[in-house]
């Protein structure tokens, strides 16, 4: 690990230059912000990339606080601590159990964390150099940019659950400030507000989830509440039942008497759910595409999204020990990856395509979680990083070079006037469908990492883990759609003719009359027929490095990750029972297992190119027919209307229900108002009998007598 | 500071200035409608008002923290057995900076923006702040009870006189109300007095009423500060108050009487009705839910930028009654937290409603929209406030919510569960506020020449957005103050 004052400027540095640009940009100017900013997060990005090379491969004495690592885990309930590091800065809150510092705390899964953001962040400040230069706001611009690069930074170095909270908020701020960056259009809006709202539905699961681990364990920091579940150790939960070793608890939840661990998992799942865009919660993130595509390279595919991962596998203790829990992250992953991926298929916005698949990946990611394989989990998290930041900064390249025209039906043929943009494109598309050839070192980074995965998920299976089995052929499947789609997207944007013939009208979503209104205020002239022209040399520099990450990256780190190092390296970071042996039994599966991907990969390949290269058009025409199945995909499944008609219609309605008939009608009408027009009312019938007529009164009077004599009279009969 | 009477001093020294700009009208003669000596007197108020912010951190500096009971208590015999006795613990101590320090905040805001009547207007301020910090400090029941009602008076002619249109239905239904729930309140005391045979607050606090005494006395105060606070169904008088009110009002109506409610269930309800405290838990729990989540969907509705926010006020009071009767140290430090984090949030959301209203007269929000266009400095300092309001970590909003809700998870996760469902709609109707005025296009021609943010404008705002990011970042300060008082209010619940 890096020295204290290092980490230190890695993880505050970039929050302090988002000051900077942000609150001074009228004395720093433009240019200064992005020279602030991007010079802070590109040093942060270098020392952070440092650190994890040193990890990996500079070894890591285990210091005191490792007592063991096993490579088989073998400990099973034994203290099993993780090698980690650290600083405090300042109490934050500090009220009876209820304790949380402002804190760094590295170890193996926050190195990994800080490389990947850091990393990427910077290359992204740099390319946004040139995709921005005609924004008229960009100190305001890169702030964000720094702002969300040190929320995620404080998030994966938190040392506690409510700093971790912090820093998941945070990064939701900054993405909804950089979804709504042109704030002046509709669309962008409302998708910022989509997201941060979603966010906050998983956030409702995140914040019970935390304080279900505060009751359960008296405490909101990482090390005590990791550790009892590691010993199994017995804990008192605050005041909901009798004190019991940790695995066995069960704490009364709304009418459930529930498995504290189990309990704990789902919430906090439900959390990373909303984050990282997981079925139900996955609403969100094709609609942030209405953001600067710098942004959606960085928060929307390689970093935010995939801070649900980290959770899940930071608590890996947890998952480990709450099957039914575990269970539900391999589902909803799973059911993810194959989703998404059927979404992508019938997407005609090249960010859009891009964004489902950056859905269905994480969904790989959370199976592997699911069934265990934290580590691989992590793997694609790292090597995913750089192939999607690479796909989506090569969009971005692309709609840079068309004059912002994100519709792949009027793209076609741009390889020849974007040959650098091509080739990364290419290499990105390789590495995400994961093409190499098994049982060897040839691949390039996602055929490690989905690899991994998948070979995982079938020993899973085979030993019988909760929906281990399903998440293995939902994988095997989703990889085929994987290959067609992102062939799809290579094959109408780069190859044959240009098609700028079709009308705007077309176009399927709604929002691109506000964007074009956007991007001529930027100076844009938006003209379809001129050609397009290659970025500048400062994106294709991200590109660059990028895809070297994206070719190498699976190769280098295979080892450390889930090769036969990674116990050492992960050093405790990650937990696993003594009957997880996923990584060693995953070079034991059947041979066609090892096959199987490439096999479907390949398949993908072959229908995308005969569709769409050598029958162009073909994909087209089977698009116009509009069968069922593609108005069901290119519909998204329809979650936005199914959602659209309840819970939003519903919370529109129930609002003014409860304003104007609970509060207007109910209570005032029998509070207040209904007091003072009963006063009113009354005192009006009562002014109303002084006619002022004196027979009126001598009647009254006599009529009264009458009566009163009457009932005297009665009662006196009665009596006698 | 020797035996110097520092909290009379704090109390009256408003009251003072007062009375002193009052002398100095008389024997000027009459200038009513002068527009320079009404400035004189709001210039006068706001020097005493800072006098007593400054008198205010003197007492903060000779309170003794952690120190346990009342401190810095002046006592002399008033009439029978009742006492004027003054004294502050954790909770009232910074309930009484709060209000001074809003207090020339508010007075500063009302520069240029109030034009009628100003020296009366200063006058009726000033007297509500000595009110108000009596109430905080009054060690007496029944010296409390009279700063209690006493405050209802400026505040009702404050709306009465310098609101809007609507202002005579608005003050009437805040009078109505506060004062049906204090005439119960009254009748209690009454019967406590003559019971306990004191009416010190620090006796009573230890003094053991028969628990189905106990009962009754619980609800004749429960019916004062449930609609004080405001609590669900009794909160209508609120939206109304706030949007009649002129904007100072509001910010001090929200900022701090709202809070009596609150400090009034920590000093009487808790440890002089222990039992039936632990009775109504349930009750006081779904009320709390109701309001959070009732108020928040009301709040969505809502189509003038006052209303909203007070109605998001109800929702984030309900997280105080939430804390409080968790009977948990967590959920009352929060609770406490809360109010005061509350009071600086509501306080600045008003102002900032006030800087566009002071512009255009009108707080519909169909009529704003892209004031970001114009006004960058405005919609920065919207939107902190903003995510503040939402609870986002960092700002002070956070700490009182996850606290109060995590307290209350010890309790009955059913609450717990409730509340955090209101923490998504408050991001819902907020954001849809920010949205609609600050963001998109300038629609309304009127908005083309809306000028930012002028200085007296930030000099209002400035010290609220510190205080809201320095206790989003650095709560303890305030957990280290209120420590003994949360426990001490806890003390008959846990022990008994």
């Amino acid at each position: 690990m890096l020295p204290d004052f290092l980490l230190l400027f890695i993880v505050l540095a970039p929050g302090l230059a988002a000051l900077v640009a942000g609150l001074f940009q009228k004395y720093v100017t433009d240019n200064g912000a992005m020279i602030i900013t991007t010079g802070t997060v590109g040093l942060a990005g270098i020392l952070s990339v440092i650190q994890l090379f040193m990890f990996a491969f500079g070894g890591h004495a285990p210091d005191a606080v490792l007592t063991a690592a096993p490579a088989d885990g073998g400990h099973g309930g034994g203290p099993v601590h993780a090698v980690h590091h650290v600083i405090t800065l300042f109490t934050w809150i500090d009220v009876g159990q209820f304790q949380a510092d402002w804190a760094i705390r590295v170890d193996a899964l926050s190195i990994v964390m800080m490389a990947v953001i850091t990393g990427v962040s910077g290359l992204v400040h740099l390319y946004s150099w040139g995709y921005m230069s005609e924004d008229p706001h960009r100190a305001r611009f890169f702030s964000y940019l720094s702002l969300f690069t040190f929320m995620m930074l404080m998030l994966v170095t938190a040392d506690n659950f409510i700093q971790l909270f912090f820093g998941w908020e945070g990064v939701g701020l900054a993405s909804y400030l950089l979804i709504g960056f042109w704030y002046h259009n509709k669309a962008p809006n409302d998708a910022a507000i989509k997201a941060f709202v979603t966010n906050r539905v998983g956030d409702f699961g995140l914040a019970l989830g935390i304080m279900a681990v505060f009751v359960v364990f008296g405490s909101v920091e990482f090390e005590p509440v990791l550790n009892a579940i590691k010993e199994n150790a017995s804990v008192t939960p605050l005041a909901l039942a009798e004190a019991a070793p940790v695995r066995e608890l069960v704490i009364p939840f709304l009418a459930y008497d529930v498995p504290a661990l189990e309990l704990i998992g789902v919430l906090l799942f439900i959390g990373a759910m909303g984050k990282s865009a997981q079925f139900f919660l996955h609403v969100w993130l094709p609609d942030a595409m209405e953001g600067p595509t710098p942004v959606s390279a960085l928060i929307h595919a390689a970093t935010m999204v995939t801070a649900g991962v980290y959770l899940v596998c930071l608590m890996s203790p947890i998952y480990e020990y709450a099957p039914v829990a575990a269970g539900m992250v391999t589902l909803i992953g799973a059911v993810t990856a194959l989703y998404a991926a059927t979404v992508g298929l019938a997407q005609n916005d090249i960010k859009r395509v891009i964004a489902y698949s950056t859905c269905s990946q994480l969904g790989y990611m959370f199976f592997a979680a699911g069934i265990g394989a934290y580590q691989a989990a992590m793997f694609h998290l790292f090597t995913h990083a750089f192939f999607k930041a690479l796909l989506f900064l090569g969009a971005g390249s692309v709609i840079h070079g068309m004059h912002h025209e994100q519709d792949m039906r009027r793209m076609g043929g741009v390889a020849k006037f974007m040959p650098y943009t091509y080739a990364a494109m290419m290499i990105g598309t390789i590495a995400i469908i994961g093409l190499g050839l098994p049982h060897t070192q040839l691949g390039f980074a996602g055929f490690f990492s989905k690899d991994a995965i998948l070979e995982t998920a079938f020993a899973a299976g085979e030993n019988g883990v909760t929906f281990g089995q399903l998440a293995f052929w939902f994988g095997i499947l989703a990889a085929l759609l994987t290959s067609f789609y992102s062939w799809r997207l290579i094959y109408m944007t780069f190859h044959g003719p240009r098609e700028d013939s079709i009308p705007p009208e077309v176009h399927e979503v709604d929002s691109h009359a506000d964007d074009h209104l956007a991007q001529d205020e930027h100076g844009h002239q938006h003209d379809h027929h001129e050609d397009p022209h290659e970025s500048p040399l400062v994106m294709l520099v991200p590109l660059g490095l990028l895809s070297l990450g994206a070719i190498f990256a699976g190769l280098i780190f295979y080892g450390s990750f889930v090769g036969h190092h990674q116990a050492d390296f992960w050093a405790g970071a990650i937990y696993t029972t003594g009957d997880n042996h996923l990584l060693e039994e995953k070079y034991n599966v059947p041979e066609w297992v090892f096959w199987a991907p490439l096999m479907v990969t390949i398949t993908g390949f072959l229908i995308a190119t005969f569709t769409y290269l050598f029958n162009r058009g073909f994909g087209r025409r089977i698009a116009e027919s509009g069968g069922p199945l593609h108005s069901l995909f290119a519909n998204k499944w329809y979650f936005d209307e199914i959602y659209n008609a309840t819970f939003v219609r519903g919370t529109h309605w129930l609002g003014g229900f409860l304003w104007k008939t609970g509060d207007k009608r109910i209570i005032d009408g029998l509070g207040p108002d209904g007091i003072t027009s009963l006063v009113q009312r009354s005192s009006k019938r009562l002014s109303a009998m002084h006619t002022g007529y004196l027979y009126h009164y001598a009647f009254v009077i006599i009529g009264a007598a009458l009566v009163f004599g009457a009932v005297i009279f009665w009662r006196v009969g009665g009596a006698g | 500071m020797g035996n110097f009477p520092i909290l009379t001093a704090v109390t009256f020294l408003p009251l003072a200035g007062a009375v002193l700009i009052m002398l100095v009208r008389a024997m000027t003669g009459s200038q009513e409608s002068d527009v320079a000596s009404g400035n004189k007197a709001l210039t006068a108020g706001l020097i005493f008002s800072v006098a007593t912010f400054l008198a205010s951190l003197v007492m903060l500096a000779s309170f003794d923290i952690g120190a346990p009971g009342y401190q810095l208590v002046e006592e002399v015999s008033w009439f029978a057995n009742v006492q004027y006795k003054l004294g502050v613990d954790g909770l009232s101590l910074l309930l009484i900076l709060l209000t001074t320090l809003l207090t020339p905040l508010s007075l500063i805001a009302s520069f240029g923006s109030v034009k009628e009547r100003l020296t009366e207007y200063t006058i009726a301020f000033l007297v509500l702040e000595t009110f108000m910090i009596g109430v905080f400090c009054a060690l007496d029941m029944v010296l409390f009870y009279v700063f209690f009602e006493a405050g209802l008076i400026p505040m009702f002619i404050i709306i009465g006189v310098w609101g809007g249109a609507d202002r005579i239905y608005a003050s009437y239904k805040f009078f109505l109300y506060t004062l049906l729930g204090s005439l119960f309140m009254l009748a209690a005391v009454v019967f406590m007095y003559l019971q306990a045979g004191t009416s010190d607050i620090a006796q009573l606090e230890t003094f053991a009423f028969a628990p189905e005494v106990q009962t009754w006395l619980w609800l004749a105060f429960f019916a004062s500060f449930a609609v004080k606070l405001p609590m669900w169904p009794v909160h209508t008088w609120l939206p109304d108050a706030h949007v009649q009110a002129p904007t100072a009002g509001s910010v001090i109506l929200a900022g701090i009487l709202l809070k009596m409610g609150g400090y009034g269930f920590l000093r009487f309800s808790l440890p002089m009705f222990p039992d039936a405290s632990e009775l109504f838990q349930p009750f006081m729990f779904v009320l709390s839910v109701v309001a959070i989540v009732y108020a928040s969907l009301v709040a969505f509705r809502q189509t003038d930028m006052k209303k909203l926010i007070a109605y998001s006020s109800v929702a984030h009071m309900g997280f105080v009654t939430l804390g409080i009767f968790s009977f948990t140290e967590v959920g009352v430090q929060g609770a406490i937290f809360q109010m005061i984090s509350h009071g600086l949030i509501s306080g600045a959301l008003f102002l900032i409603v006030g800087v566009v209203y002071d512009r255009m007269h009108t707080r519909e929000i169909a009529a704003y929209g892209g004031l970001v266009h114009r006004m960058p400095v405005y919609a920065a300092m919207f939107m902190l406030f903003s995510m503040a309001n939402v609870g986002l970590p960092g700002t002070s909003g956070f700490v009182g919510e996850i606290l109060t809700m995590t307290g209350a998870f010890q309790a009955s996760t059913w609450a717990a569960a409730g509340a955090a469902l209101g923490v998504i709609f408050s991001a819902v109707y907020m954001l849809t506020l920010y949205r609609r005025t600050v963001f998109g296009q300038i629609t309304n021609p009127d908005l083309e020449g809306i000028k930012d943010v002028d200085l007296k404008e930030i000099i209002t705002l400035a010290p609220l957005i510190i205080g809201t990011i320095l206790l989003g970042i650095a709560p303890n300060i305030v957990f280290n103050i209120t420590r003994e008082s949360s426990l001490r209010a806890l003390q008959m619940i846990t022990g008994g």
